[in-house]
Order: C-alpha cells, then structure tokens, then sequence
C-alpha cells in the first residue's frame, strides 16, 4: 500500500492512493468556546442543500453537545473504541511521542495505529474493509440535537449549588458545543474506501465530492468516514454528503464578486465562532508558507486551532480552538497533543492574535491575507499570573484579488444614542 | 498494477482450482415459443436439468464479507431461439426489498463473456480487454415495479416535513434537490425491468449499458427465491454477447443475500460454469 506524508501524525502513513495534492485546501478554523449552538449554521446549510425528499434526517452541518451528544449518536465514541480494540488485538498502543515537534511535525509524531493501518489486521464488524468503519443504525441518525446542553455529572453540594463555583483550567461539570460538517479530508476515507472511485477530491481546492451519477449506494463511504458526514438518501438509494457550497467557493455565486466566498453555515454565524479559507499547497501536501493567510496564522504559526481526532489519519481540514474549560485528557484525545499549548495561546493571546480573532464573521468573502495597524494600549491586567496588554489594533482582512473586504478594531465601536432618540425604534 | 496482476493469477488459480470442467456443464435447452422469458413458474422449466453451483465469498479485494449467506443456488438455462434465460432459485429467510441505510436488498447477477469465443475473461467481473456482460436482478427494483419507487411516507410512515422544494420551485428550479434522481443514476430512477443490463472490465469498472436489453422477474415465496434473467441471443448491442445455437461458453453468478448486509463487493460469488446453448 502506498505510503504518504500526514503532518499532522508527523509521519508517514498507509493509504490506498499514492500522493497527489490539490493546489489549495478548503480549511476552517472553529472557536468552539465562543459557540451559542443556536444551530444557525445547521439550518443554513439544511435550508440550502438538504430539504428534499429523502434528505429529512439529512444534516451535512450539525453542532451537537459534548461529551454526550453525536450525529449520528456516538460516531467518536464509537470509531475511537474501534481503533482501540484493534490496538488491543495487535498488542499496540496509541500514543504520541511529542520530543521533536518541527515542521513537519507541529504535535510530534503519532506511534499509534490509524483507521487505514488497523483495517489492514482485516478487522472490523462489517467484514474487511480499506478502513476501519462501523456503519450506523438508521436510528443513531434521527436525533441530531440529542443530549443538548447535557453536562456531565455535576459535583456540587446537596442543593445543586457549589460552593466553589467553577473555575479554570477545568470545570468539575461541563459541557461544550462541537461544530461538525466534512472535513474535505486531505486524506479522505471515504474516497478511500469507494470500490468505484465514485468519490473524488477537486484538484483546484481539496473539496470532496460524492459523483451522484456514479454512486451505486453500497454504503462503504458511510461505515468508513469516522466523522460519519457521507450520509444514505434512501429516496435515491445513492449516498450524498457537504458540497462545501462550491459555488460560493468557485466565487460564481451573484453576491461574491467573482472571489471566493465563505460557506453558508460559515457566513451566517451568529456567534461569530467560524472563519473559513483556501490555504495553497505545495506539490507534497504542505501547507506555502503564508505568513499573512489568517488560517495559516492561526494554525501554523500560533498552533492555536487543532485538527479533529488527528489519530484517525485522514488529515482533517477542519481546524478547533479547544475548550478552554474542559479536562485535558478528554481534549487531548479530541484534538492531540497540541491542546495544553493551543489553551495557552488562546487564555493568553498575543496582540497578533487578538487582531486576527476580531475577523471571524465579518464578511462573507473568504479571506486571503491581514494586514493590522497598531493602536494605542487600552488595558492592562494579569493572566495566569503574567502581565497581559490589550490594544485597540486595528486588522485589515483581504480577499483573493487583494482588494480590502473588511476592516475592524480590537475595541467594538460604542455607539451612544442621543438623548433625543433615546425611546426611538 | 500489483492489485490488477494478482487478481488476474488469482482468478487463474480459482478456475484452475474449482475446475470449471469439473462443474456440471449448465445447457440452455431449446424450448417453443418466441419473446422474453420472464416467468419463474413457466412450465418451460421443466425442461431444463438444474444446476448446483456452489457459492463463494468474495475475499479478493475490499469490501470483504467472509460469511456470506447463500452458499448454493439452483440454476436452470432454456433459450427459444430468440431470448436466453436463466431461472436462479436459492433459500432466503429474509425477504429484503426496502432499502433504507442500515437494509440491504437482496439481488443476483448473471455474467457472460462478451466474446463468447474468445479467451475467458476473469471470472470476477472481467479484466483489462476481457470485458463481461452483467445482469443484475435486484429486489427492490421488482418493488418498485409492483408497488412503486421509494417515498419518504412509505419508508418512514410518521415522516413529516414542512416544506418540499417541488411545492416551492417550478420542476427545473426543484431539480438539483433530487439528487441522482435528478440525473437519472440508473439506481434511483424508475426502472421498466428489475434487472440492470452491465458491463464491466474488473473491479469498480461495473457500468450501465446505454442499451437497456436484459429483462426478468423474480418471486420470494416460503423463503426461497425464484428469480429469471433472460436477455435477447444476438442484439446490435456491441456490448452484448451473442450467442447461437450450439455454441459452448461460460456463465458465471453472483448473489447477495440483504439480510446478511450484503452489498458490492460484499457478495457470494461463482467461478466461470461452463455453458451450453442447445441446438
């Protein structure tokens, strides 16, 4: 089987394909401790690619409640107690050897087993497959929102009061929103698992697509993508699953000007959680060095967004800040080793990030590069117990023809009414 | 290429193995009549001497499921000059013909060298230049022809939305949210037969024919099937075999049982049978 570079393992990795990489990457970057799950994002996107027949359970965005809630019910859980029970079986361990970190390898060097290595023990409950995969119960699939704003067991006194209150760096009852929609994998399972290459991944940006006309709905791209986003329509008998909004992405939708625009579930944000891009690619799959890309920024540079179960091994493009209130063993499962240093970064945010952090959500064009203007410092305090300053920088966000798309500050405006109009509506 | 060269050896050593001489030749006897045969219980059966034909899991290439279900079918050949036919009977206590994620319907294949007098192509499926002729009985297309296409109502009877977009756009505009059916993927459209005229050369390479011949019915009854594939001897289908009185070719078989979650390559399979259109 061939062998193929994932930098987020820091190694190489088996694959069914041989490298071949697109010349820019459909990416995101989701700050999950600003998320509402007021579900928006969900509804965007159902109201634009999924009401119709047959697409009713259909959810290709979906924000649902951790550590309990999953669409379909348990997907992590589930493909994570799979790749453990082939590590058991093989007398191997997961685990992360985090010494050398480089380049090449931001989060060290994953030494245990991915869901492509453990298919190849020619395991799995479904028989052999290129990856192992489960495929869920039709049910697992009929309660997105299951188990919202569920924490886990709460800790307090008889009364339901704590006494303590909570605190960081963990809170004794918690819970957090995960914003999940298809991570256009750079190493895509379910393109991988495909007996009739009906699944390809767009050289001109990484987005990866379901060919309807040449799916003969086996269902293998289901049971193998561990985050479970190709989805069956049984009016169809053929499975679908996120476009990406390609014509949004393709910049030919009326509103975009001709330059590439966020997604649907990215540009109606309420919470202001989620920023969206093309990062450039070089021929081995690395990211061009791009210094002023916000996404490169955020998860190049300051590491401060982390991929989604990386252990799986299909190099997710989808990119979290981690929760900063959640136990660390839980997140670093989620997102890698990456998750102690990427909190910091987030608790503490450097005067760059800050400014990069204020161009969530404000445009619908996708973004290309920054620029910021320093301003004056605004305040001062202590984080962590080490002084922190905050300035009202201003940040300049760029589209693809380089033209300014959006301009904001640190500080928000304060606008206040005149008197006058105090009552007006 | 690795994968293609140790198919090819493997279905080699299978044929070479099972021996297709020592398999009971199958012989399409010569019966009256002119037109389609498509009955199961037509007494024209009678005239046939049945075939067993052992199946095998499909272990070569991925998906694999090793304990597939129907280990055995039954198969009768009769042509009338005019249309061959094949009536393929196995034991199946599951009735499968709703398809929803987690059901799997139950189907079966028939496949026939393009070149009937050419070298043999690879019994699964065909190889590079070694094209083979697929028809593909499925039991949810004789659903749908006997009770209609998949509806979200009959699927999920307490299904309920509030807005479909045919009830708010003109046809054209409703169109892309159809789906394959919007593009007539020959799985999701309405089908005049149950049966899906193939051709493949291997693996992933299984590809619906422009020209739609094959035709057959299928009936499930005390947990066996009864099912005929039938398709016209010679045709100006270039991708269609053509097959004369006297001839000796092969045939080869495939079944899914969809109650075992058989699906794709997910399937019981049969080396090449030899195959003898009567005179």
């Amino acid at each position: 089987m061939p062998q193929v570079y994932n930098w987020q393992l820091g190694r190489t990795m088996e694959y069914p394909y041989e490298e071949r990489h697109p010349k820019s990457q459909f990416a995101f970057v989701f700050n999950t401790n600003r998320c509402i799950a007021c579900q928006t994002c969900t509804m965007a996107c159902k109201s634009t690619w999924t009401f119709g027949k047959g697409q009713e359970a259909m959810w290709w965005n979906n924000v649902e409640t951790k550590p309990y809630g999953g669409y379909p019910q348990f997907w992590d859980i589930k493909a994570l107690k799979l790749l453990d029970d082939a590590h058991q079986k093989a007398g191997a361990t997961m685990g992360w050897e985090t010494g050398k970190p480089g380049p090449s390898k931001p989060y060290g060097e994953y030494s245990g087993m991915t869901l492509f290595e453990a298919a190849r023990q020619r395991y799995g409950p479904e028989g052999h497959q290129r990856v192992l995969g489960y495929l869920p119960t039709d049910e697992e699939w009929r309660f997105p929102n299951i188990y919202e704003d569920t924490s886990t067991a709460y800790q307090g006194g008889r009364l339901g009061i704590s006494a303590e209150g909570a605190s960081l760096p963990e809170h004794k009852s918690w819970f957090f929103y995960l914003q999940r929609l298809c991570n256009h994998c750079t190493y895509p399972a379910c393109l991988a698992a495909c007996p009739r290459k009906a699944i390809y991944k767009r050289p001109e940006d990484g987005i990866v697509l379901i060919d309807q006309e040449r799916c003969r709905g086996y269902r293998a791209c289901v049971e193998a993508c561990p985050y479970k986003k190709p989805m069956y329509r049984p009016t169809t008998r053929v499975s679908e699953k996120c476009v990406a909004c390609y014509p949004r992405i393709e910049g030919t939708d009326p509103l975009s000007e001709g330059v590439p625009m966020e997604t649907r579930c990215m540009a109606s944000c309420v919470g202001k959680i989620r920023m969206q891009g093309l990062v450039k690619t070089n021929p081995d799959g690395s990211w061009v060095e791009d210094r002023q890309h916000p996404l490169y920024y955020m998860v190049k540079i300051e590491k401060v967004a982390l991929p989604l179960y990386p252990q799986f091994g299909t190099e997710p493009n989808g990119y979290y800040i981690p929760p900063r209130w959640v136990p660390r063993p839980y997140l670093r499962q989620m997102f890698g080793p990456g998750v102690d240093e990427a909190i910091d970064k987030y608790t503490a945010p450097s005067r760059e990030l800050l400014a990069v952090m204020q161009l969530f959500r404000t445009t619908q064009k996708m973004l290309s590069r920054y620029e910021i203007t320093q301003g004056p410092k605004v305040y001062e305090t202590t984080v962590n117990g080490k002084p922190w300053a905050m300035y009202n920088d201003t940040v300049i966000g760029y589209d693809a023809r380089g033209r300014e798309a959006v301009r904001v500050t640190v500080e928000e405006p304060v606008h206040v009414r005149p008197a006058q109009y105090a009552n007006s509506i | 290429m690795r994968a293609r060269l140790s198919a090819a050896v493997l279905s080699a050593l299978v044929l070479w193995a099972s021996g297709a001489e020592a398999q009971a030749p199958l012989t399409a006897v010569r019966v009256a009549g002119a037109g389609p045969i498509v009955e199961p219980t037509a007494s024209v059966w009678k005239q046939s001497r049945p075939v067993k034909v052992a199946m095998l899991p499909q272990t070569v290439t991925p998906p694999q499921k090793p304990d597939t279900a129907i280990k055995e079918l039954t198969v009768r050949a009769v042509h009338n000059g005019g249309w061959v036919a094949f009536l393929i009977e196995w034991k199946d206590p599951t009735l499968s013909n709703r398809i929803v994620l987690d059901n799997f319907g139950d189907q079966v294949a028939v496949q026939l060298p393009l070149d009937p007098k050419g070298a043999v192509p690879s019994p699964m499926m065909g190889n590079a230049g070694g094209r083979v002729n697929i028809m593909q009985w499925r039991a949810a297309f004789q659903n749908d022809i006997e009770v209609g296409p998949p509806t979200v109502q009959g699927l999920y009877p307490n299904a309920w939305a509030d807005v479909y977009p045919d009830e708010l756009m003109s046809a054209a505009d409703a169109r892309p949210y159809t789906g394959a059916l919007g593009l007539e993927n020959p799985i999701s459209r309405g089908v005049a037969t149950a049966v899906l005229d193939q051709m493949a050369e291997g693996w992933g390479s299984m590809t619906v024919k422009p020209d739609q011949h094959a035709l057959g019915r299928g009936t499930w009854r005390d947990g066996v099937w009864r099912v005929v594939i039938t398709r016209p001897m010679v045709s100006d289908d270039v991708n269609a075999p053509r097959l004369l009185p006297g001839d000796r070719t092969v045939a080869g078989f495939a079944v899914w049982e969809g109650g075992n979650r058989e699906v794709g390559a997910r399937k019981a399979w049969a080396p090449w049978v030899p195959l003898v259109i009567g005179r």
